[in-house]
């Protein structure tokens, strides 16, 4: 599971999760599962103005359906590497139908 | 039809009794007696019957209670063993059977006689019906209605009516002994009297059970060996056998007498015999459903229980049996009993027609029970009750029990854990291989930017090498930026400084006439008036190769699709790679011998299959409508990133193929045809981009094989550029000066060394002279951008190694040609800052020290 072996190079990393109610979170990746399940730490809401009951949790765990995007720093994303692995898993799910 | 003449006020009784045992009701031992019998309302009229003994109980009386109880007195002979039903009978169910069938051959009329005198009216009720079928074949499992169970209760109305009559019932259900054999001499009496109607007692038998105080003990059937004929017996008539144990044995005589002697009313005992000795059946529950299991228990429950409710107060036993008749309801057994008679409005009568009801107490010892306390009893009663509750919960959960075969749940089993395993399983694999596989991205990029391989020769060296350098520069801004990049071009400048430093080295006799006259030199100009000839050439054929370059969709995407097929060979390449079985030697064993031929037999397959995937070996068509396939791929971003890997898995011969084919399509290269950059138009971000990254991707590797071929490959490369290209083209672009600058320079690298060819040189000097007179004309328009553009190193990198090679007339030329760019640019760099302008002077230097000059000198 390419998505999940990618984010799993992210862990310790600093990442915003946008999530489907428009509320954005940044935070540290503390560990990530098999759903894309988050657990962030120091998280803090990017418009605290706006959600300013979020802004007293430090510690979140993120239900991975709720997830809309992870915006995450480019320079943790090997691109060639990830082509490849996309590539793999084409080629995987391929030969799995076939 | 009344035995006791018992109190027939209340109405309800009726329903009640029809039912058999009330629900909720204070259990009466005798209730029984009085002819409550179980889904037998018909047969026997309650209300009539009933005498009102059980109102004169003197329950505070217990004098009696070991006799009645078996405690004392009453020995074992006086009580009898008579009272086994249920085990007695199961021993002997077969020969029940078989009597009853027998007995249905033989006497088919006193069979049939036998529902008519009770109620015709209503024989369904009696529960025997189905043994008018000869085939009939009992149920093998045990019959909750025979016990007096009704299924349906409506439990929480009862309990309240249950609470409240307590006080007054117990004075009144519990009968005394004489009471109680008063009514069993009646029925006896009764039951001689209507020979016919002998069915009577039986049908009164069902509730009976509850009259057997002592027997909860004996219950665990098996334990008395029934003689023969009273254990057949005593089944059916339940009451009967347990009245007359009592101290009084005439009685008993009297009563079993009637019995034994009327033959015909024996036979038909024993007709009825197979339905009892179908509740013994406890047997039978293994093959039984489980959600059916509840009511096969009940009746041992019931058994158990139906003791102690004689001594307690009655509304306790109500409780409990609610649990049981859930239980009962489930396995659709005492239906018909459904109606509980509203007990709690009952007067005195309604004890008896309770009696039925005992079967439900918990107390497993009666004994127990009596001892109790007011308090203790409630709080016990209290616990029966959660217990109920409990039971209930469980009957209805428990009714989807069994609808998963084994199979079901183990196949069920080995999803979870499939699932289980493939979440989670990854880490516990071992195998590399394996975990690589499923979790690509991570493996590597964990091996790549990890903490330090312990090892320096881990199979992560080989994926830091397909990765770490293939595609660095702008494309990995997180890695040692543009490391490769910068590589080549240190190497590059490297390359052209050895260059001038080896030229430096050569005493170049004519050159002196040079120094300090920069601005002069133009003296040697006038022999070469071709420059201006020459300067429309490049103009009109500028764009020229710009227009084959359009390429149809179908084209682009055969290209994407050959790319593709590319990058998944060099994976399999590399993923084969990492099995290389361990070196062999002479030593080795024929089967890693065979394992390593295989290997290779396998890495060679994989290898041609690339050879064939990169299109190299098209033939090439000298005016072509669309480029050459491999040409094409390089086209594309990924196609470029591709080259670097290329390399690290073909053979030398085959890296000539590509530097020649690359070579030879200069000028096709959209990064080359479209890579001209003019102060005035400048290249597009995108294809500078483009430009970067094959600088990045296809240069080096090209550049490294150049660096090491001997310099009739460099002339060949020359000529070829100068033979298939517009060099006018190549020269203005920064791919094809940097291509052009490694050619020279290494050319002038090889011209050190003695063995230097002759043959060669002049060959190369030829090719030389044509490359400068080529360009020449455009030296002028050779840098890329404005005066203020930095990005123009490797033009005067390009200028370097020409003047490194040139004749002093032709560095002259050279620098006539580039003079007022000299000029402009450390005009330029004196106002900028120092490191700037340090930058900038280097490069100029570069060329000017090429050429045996320094920008010192201009100062």
């Amino acid at each position: 599971m390419l998505i999940f072996s990618f984010f799993k190079t992210l862990m310790n990393q600093e990442v915003t999760v946008e999530l489907k109610n428009e509320v954005s979170i940044r935070g540290t990746i503390k560990s990530v599962d098999q759903f894309l399940n988050i657990k962030l730490d120091n998280a803090s809401v990017v418009d605290e103005l706006k959600w300013p009951h979020m802004s007293s949790t430090r510690d979140m765990f993120i239900r991975g359906s709720v997830v809309r995007y992870v915006h995450i720093p480019s320079a943790t994303v090997d691109i060639g590497l990830l082509e490849d692995a996309t590539r793999r898993e084409a080629d995987k799910a391929k030969a799995g139908t076939a | 039809m009344s035995f006791f003449g018992f109190d027939a006020m209340l109405a309800r009784d009726r329903g009640h009794s029809a039912s058999a045992p009330g629900f909720g009701q204070t259990p009466d031992a005798f209730a029984g007696l009085g002819g409550g019998v179980a889904g037998d309302d018909d047969a026997i009229d309650f209300e009539d019957t009933y005498d009102g003994l059980g109102d004169g109980l003197d329950e505070t009386d217990d004098a009696f209670n070991d006799d009645t109880f078996g405690g004392g007195p009453a020995s074992q002979q006086s009580v009898g063993k008579d009272f086994d039903f249920a085990g007695q009978t199961s021993k002997i169910a077969h020969t029940l059977q078989e009597e009853q069938m027998l007995y249905q051959t033989q006497q088919p009329p006193s069979h049939q006689q036998r529902p008519p005198p009770p109620k015709p009216s209503k024989p369904a009720r009696t529960g025997y019906e189905s043994y008018h079928d000869p085939n009939y074949i009992p149920q093998l499992e045990a019959r909750a209605d025979i016990w007096g169970l009704k299924p349906k209760h409506p439990v929480p109305a009862k309990q309240p009516e249950n609470q409240a009559p307590p006080p007054p019932q117990p004075a009144k259900k519990m009968m005394s002994l004489e009471e109680v054999e008063a009514m069993i001499r009646a029925q006896t009496l009764q039951h001689e009297e209507p020979a016919p109607v002998l069915i009577q007692p039986q049908q009164a038998q069902p509730p009976p059970l509850p009259v057997h105080p002592h027997q909860q003990v004996p219950h665990s059937q098996p334990h008395f060996p029934g003689i023969p004929g009273q254990g057949q017996f005593v089944p059916q008539i339940l009451q009967r056998p347990q009245q007359p144990q009592q101290p009084q044995q005439p009685q008993h005589a009297q009563q079993h007498g009637p019995h034994q002697r009327s033959g015909s009313r024996h036979q038909q005992v024993h007709a009825e015999l197979p339905g009892h000795s179908v509740q013994a059946p406890p047997v039978h529950h293994p093959t039984i459903l489980q959600r059916q299991r509840p009511p096969p228990n009940e009746p041992s429950i019931q058994q158990h229980r139906h003791a102690p409710p004689q001594p307690t107060a009655q509304r306790p036993a109500s409780q409990p049996r609610q649990i049981l008749q859930n239980p009962s309801r489930l396995s659709g057994q005492g239906q018909p009993m459904a109606q509980p008679g509203p007990p709690a409005s009952r007067g005195p009568a309604p004890g008896h027609s309770r009696g039925p009801s005992y079967p439900s107490m918990v107390v497993t010892n009666p004994e127990q029970l009596l001892h109790l306390s007011k308090e203790e009893r409630e709080a016990f009663l209290a616990e029966d009750a959660k217990r109920a509750k409990r039971n209930h919960k469980i009957a209805l959960l428990s009714k989807d029990n069994g609808l998963m075969t084994p199979q079901d749940k183990n196949f069920i089993t080995r999803i979870q854990l499939q699932q289980l395993m493939t979440a989670t399983g990854n880490l516990n694999e071992q195998t590399p291989e394996a975990a690589i596989a499923e979790d690509f991205y991570y493996q590597v990029f964990s091996q790549i930017r990890g903490a330090l391989r312990q090892t320096p020769h881990q199979p992560a060296s080989q994926f830091a090498q397909t990765y770490l350098f293939q595609t660095n520069g702008r494309y990995g801004p997180g890695r040692r930026h543009g490391r490769g990049a910068d590589n080549h071009m240190q190497r590059m400048e490297q390359q052209v400084q050895r260059a001038v430093e080896a030229a430096k080295a050569k005493p170049k006799a004519k050159q002196l006439t040079i120094e300090g006259s920069l601005g002069k030199i133009s003296f040697s100009n006038s022999k070469t008036p071709r420059p201006l000839l020459s300067m429309k050439r490049p103009e009109s054929t500028d764009k020229q190769p710009s227009k084959p370059h359009k390429v149809s969709v179908a084209d682009r995407t055969e290209t994407l699709r050959n790319i593709e097929n590319v990058y998944m060979t060099l994976m399999h390449m590399e993923d084969h790679e990492r099995t290389l079985p361990a070196p062999i030697n002479q030593d080795s064993d024929p089967e890693a011998i065979q394992r390593h031929m295989e290997w290779r037999t396998k890495i060679e397959t994989l290898h041609k299959k690339l050879w064939d995937d990169i299109k190299i070996m098209e033939p090439i068509n000298p005016n072509p409508l669309t480029p050459h396939p491999f040409i094409a791929i390089l086209s594309h971003a990924k196609g470029k990133k591709a080259i670097p890997r290329i390399f690290r898995h073909i053979d030398e011969q085959e890296r000539i193929t590509i530097l020649t084919m690359v070579v030879i399509h200069l000028d096709k290269l959209n990064v080359v045809s479209h890579g001209i950059a003019t102060p005035e138009e400048p290249l597009s971000p995108a294809l500078r981009d483009e430009i970067e990254l094959f600088l990045h991707s296809v240069v080096p590797p090209l550049y490294a094989h150049i660096f090491e071929s001997p310099l009739n490959i460099i002339i060949g490369l020359l000529g070829l550029i100068l033979e298939r290209n517009n060099v006018h083209v190549v020269a203005r672009t920064k791919i094809g000066m940097s291509l052009l600058i490694m050619l020279i320079s290494r050319a002038e690298l090889l011209k050190q060394p003695p063995e230097i060819n002759v043959v060669d040189w002049e060959n190369w000097t030829e090719l030389y002279n044509r490359l400068f007179d080529a360009v020449e004309p455009i030296l002028p328009l050779i840098f890329p951008g404005s005066i203020n553009d930095t990005d123009d190193m490797y033009v005067w990198q390009f200028l370097a190694a020409m003047g490194v090679g040139a004749s002093p007339e032709q560095q002259q030329r050279l620098v006539i040609g580039v003079k007022d760019r000299v000029m402009e640019t450390v005009g330029v760099s004196k106002a900028l800052p120092p490191e700037m302008a340090g930058a900038r002077l280097a490069n100029v230097n570069l060329f000017m020290r090429a050429i045996g000059l320094d920008v010192e000198l201009l100062g």
